[in-house]
């Protein structure tokens, strides 16, 4: 929610996710620095500059892989909701983490040299003509200019200042950076390793997220193809008899956008089914004090007027509708953001003639 | 200049573009954009890496706040369908990438010996 | 879309009771999973091999003559307790720097050499002290050193950067070091090619390019790959020297 902005608007939630997180991270660093050595029965051990690498890689390669499967968990799964509330600090957290990744890298394998490391980095290995043996440190390069893109864009005003449709086609940058870091893993860490433990992980990671990432879409595609609407003066939304109070149908409109149809307290209203903050999807939150509340970050409009209540600023468009009988039908012309539309009681008759 | 040089170099001066957006946007531009920042000065200096790094956009939305071009349409269309291609090119790229990877794999040829093919046929001193 | 009897949660409200234990499990799976992946992960790892810095030896110095191949190597005349007459030693300076300019006024002579030794195996390296204290000139006549030319073979196995492999870094070779190796490849640190089985008694020998050049350049796109090659053979003191034809590179499948 904006008012003013602050660095972060903590809650309890948040507090407790991010705890959370950072144990799970730091038990994963801690275990992987601390208690693999004494494990390992090498004759001289790996270097301490190689093992924290190794460490801060995987840890980072972990992370980015459990943050991917978040997204199509809740869109497959809603109790899953939750994970996505303050997923960002987890993303900005895995960028610290690949950056301490590459810096031990970079102070290792490319200095000691009479050339700048960073030069060093860019002209050591310029294989790029052939596969085996690829300069594979580019996919992580381009991985970590793009988490940094990501996390350096994550405060709430990046958001409003560059509107949810662009910060989003921005943040889609994540899926050819996760395939980056594949491709950075898959020519260079796995071209050498024999222990096949780590190929698994590995393998098993990248490939839950492809899965995921496959069966949210497939999911999404059938509830498309069963909310689209064809062209017409009025769109057919429901019979009134299937709405029930408080809660939303929700249709793809001819144009693109979809709209959401809240029964509440025995009047229909519409609005559009993307909440101003992040365009999460109104119509799959519910009514809470006679406001709606987005299923992402709770962001609450006034269902007649797609304002948020004082001293919040956010709207978003509403739609006019009316009542055919017992057909619940939308204008498609969506009304400016914040525009009042009276809205349309359901006599009591036409709820209860209704077919069930 | 050699080329990793000259990438440096580009970056460098992206990045000192970047400080240099970010100074008058974020003293200036932000108070005439957008009415929750105004007073608000401590969540800032967050903003500074993302006008570094994305400042061209920064300039060019800057300028349709300030002109007013929006079309307010456009905030409340997400690009939604993008996820089916991902769930598509997502999966088969993962693929893709492990398999090549695992067919580059090399392992060591332990079997093969060294084979003298022509005898010495000299000692120099 | 949304039902009544399914649990909602709002970010800055508490959980709601349905979700409570579902979440805890989360909570408990992703904490403990992680803690689980960092040991797997961690103790996966392949063993470094046993080369390294011999610090433990002390500061070694030994007087021999200089050799160009163009690598630097100094054959032992007048050894330490450590180092016998008759080794040979690659020498390297500091990181991935070179000493080829201390030494190639010096070829042919002899010289007094002072650093610290890395091994591995039969791999030996000296990484000389700075200036006229790693390598200075020695009255004398230098004796006449033997080179035994041993043919034309055709061997199996990685071209390393001599340093790493002998124990400046532990893993110093495969794939995910190979910019590294390139970087000290390209100091002129001396180049090793690792062979699959022994030759002439020898896992490791300095590698160079034809008739006395140094390692060229279509060499660095196969550092680190397992490859086989043509070249010959010559042993200088106990190391083996292999002039690689770089034609006849091919890459093992």
């Amino acid at each position: 929610m904006s008012v003013k902005y602050t660095p972060v608007q903590w809650n309890t939630n948040k507090y407790i996710y991010d705890a959370v997180m950072l144990v799970g991270v730091a038990l994963f660093l801690y275990v992987f620095l601390y208690a693999a050595p004494g494990i390992l029965s090498h004759e001289r051990p790996i270097d301490p500059q190689v093992h924290n690498a190794r460490a801060f890689g995987a840890c980072a390669f972990v992370m980015l892989t459990v943050i991917l499967c978040i997204g199509p968990l809740a869109r497959l799964d809603k109790r899953f909701l939750p994970l996505l509330y303050n997923r960002r600090h987890f993303g900005v957290m895995t960028v610290f983490v690949a950056l301490t990744h590459a810096s031990y890298i970079l102070n290792w394998y490319f200095a000691f040299s009479s050339s700048d490391k960073f030069e060093a980095l860019l002209f050591a290995n310029t294989s790029y003509s052939q596969l085996a043996g690829f300069p594979f440190e580019v996919f992580g390069i381009f991985a970590l200019l793009v988490l940094v893109i990501l996390s350096a864009t994550s405060h709430d005003f990046w958001m409003k200042f560059l509107t949810p449709p662009v910060w989003k086609r921005i943040h889609y940058l994540i899926y050819p950076a996760y395939l980056s870091v594949v491709a950075h893993v898959s020519l260079g860490i796995l071209q050498d390793q024999q222990n096949h433990a780590f190929t698994v992980i590995f393998i098993g990671g990248a490939v839950a997220v492809g899965v995921l990432h496959l069966m949210a879409a497939l999911h999404e595609r059938r509830a498309d193809a069963a909310i689209s609407a064809e062209t017409a003066e009025w769109i057919d939304i429901c019979d009134v008899s299937e709405m029930s109070d408080g809660f939303a149908k929700i249709r793809l409109l001819p144009a693109g956008d979809r709209v959401a149809v809240y029964l509440n307290n025995g009047t229909l209203s519409a609005i559009s089914n993307a909440c101003a903050h992040q365009n999460g999807p109104l119509g799959e939150g519910r009514i809470i004090d006679c406001l709606v509340t987005c299923p992402w970050h709770g962001f609450q409009y006034d269902v007649t007027s797609g304002q948020s209540p004082a001293p919040f600023t956010e709207k978003v468009p509403t739609y006019n509708l009316r009542l055919e009988g017992t057909r619940v039908q939308v204008d498609p012309a969506a009304n400016p953001p914040g525009t009042y539309v009276e809205p349309v009681p359901v006599p009591d008759h036409a709820a209860q003639e209704a077919p069930a | 200049m050699n080329e990793a040089e000259a990438i440096l170099m580009g970056l460098r001066i992206w990045a000192m573009i970047g400080a240099a957006v970010a100074a008058v946007f974020l003293t200036i531009g932000m108070d005439r954009i957008d009415e929750d920042a105004q007073g608000a000065y401590v969540f800032r200096p967050l903003l500074i890496p993302g006008v570094m790094v994305i400042w061209p956009l920064v300039l060019w939305r800057w300028y349709v706040w300030e002109t007013g071009r929006e079309a307010w349409g456009r905030r409340y269309d997400p690009p939604r369908k993008a996820h089916f291609a991902v769930g598509m090119i997502l999966p088969a790229g993962i693929a893709l990438i492990i398999l090549t990877g695992l067919a580059l794999r090399q392992t060591w040829p332990a079997d093969v010996a060294p084979v003298q093919l022509l005898p010495a046929q000299e000692v120099s001193q | 879309m949304s039902d009544k009897n399914s649990p909602f949660f709002v970010g800055y409200l508490s959980a709601p009771r349905g979700l409570r234990t579902f979440l805890l499990v989360a909570c408990v799976i992703f904490v403990s999973g992680l803690g689980g992946l960092g040991l797997a992960l961690g103790v996966a790892q392949d063993d470094p091999g046993n080369g390294a810095f011999r610090f433990d030896y002390g500061r070694q110095t030994v007087t021999g003559v200089v050799e160009m191949t163009p690598y630097p190597l100094v054959r032992v005349t007048e050894g330490s307790e450590r180092i016998a007459v008759g080794q040979t030693l690659m020498l390297s300076g500091q990181g991935k720097n070179s000493v080829i300019s201390r030494t190639a006024p010096l070829e042919g002579q002899l010289a007094k050499v002072s650093g610290v030794i890395l091994d591995r195996g039969d791999l030996e390296m000296m990484q000389l002290r700075g200036g006229r204290n790693g390598i200075s000139g020695v009255e004398g006549e230098a004796p006449a050193m033997q080179t035994e030319q041993l043919g034309r073979w055709r061997l199996a196995g990685e071209i390393c950067d001599g340093k790493c492999l002998a124990g400046a870094m532990r893993p110093g070779r495969g794939i995910a070091h190979k910019a590294c190796a390139n970087l000290c490849l390209l100091g002129d640190i001396p180049p090793v090619f690792v062979t699959t089985q022994p030759v002439e008694g020898h896992e490791f020998l300095l590698i160079t390019g034809p008739d006395g050049t140094a390692l060229p350049e279509s060499a660095y796109h196969h550092v680190a790959q397992f490859i086989s090659l043509e070249g010959e053979v010559e042993r200088r003191g106990d190391l083996l020297v292999l002039r690689m034809d770089p034609d006849t590179v091919e890459l093992i499948r």
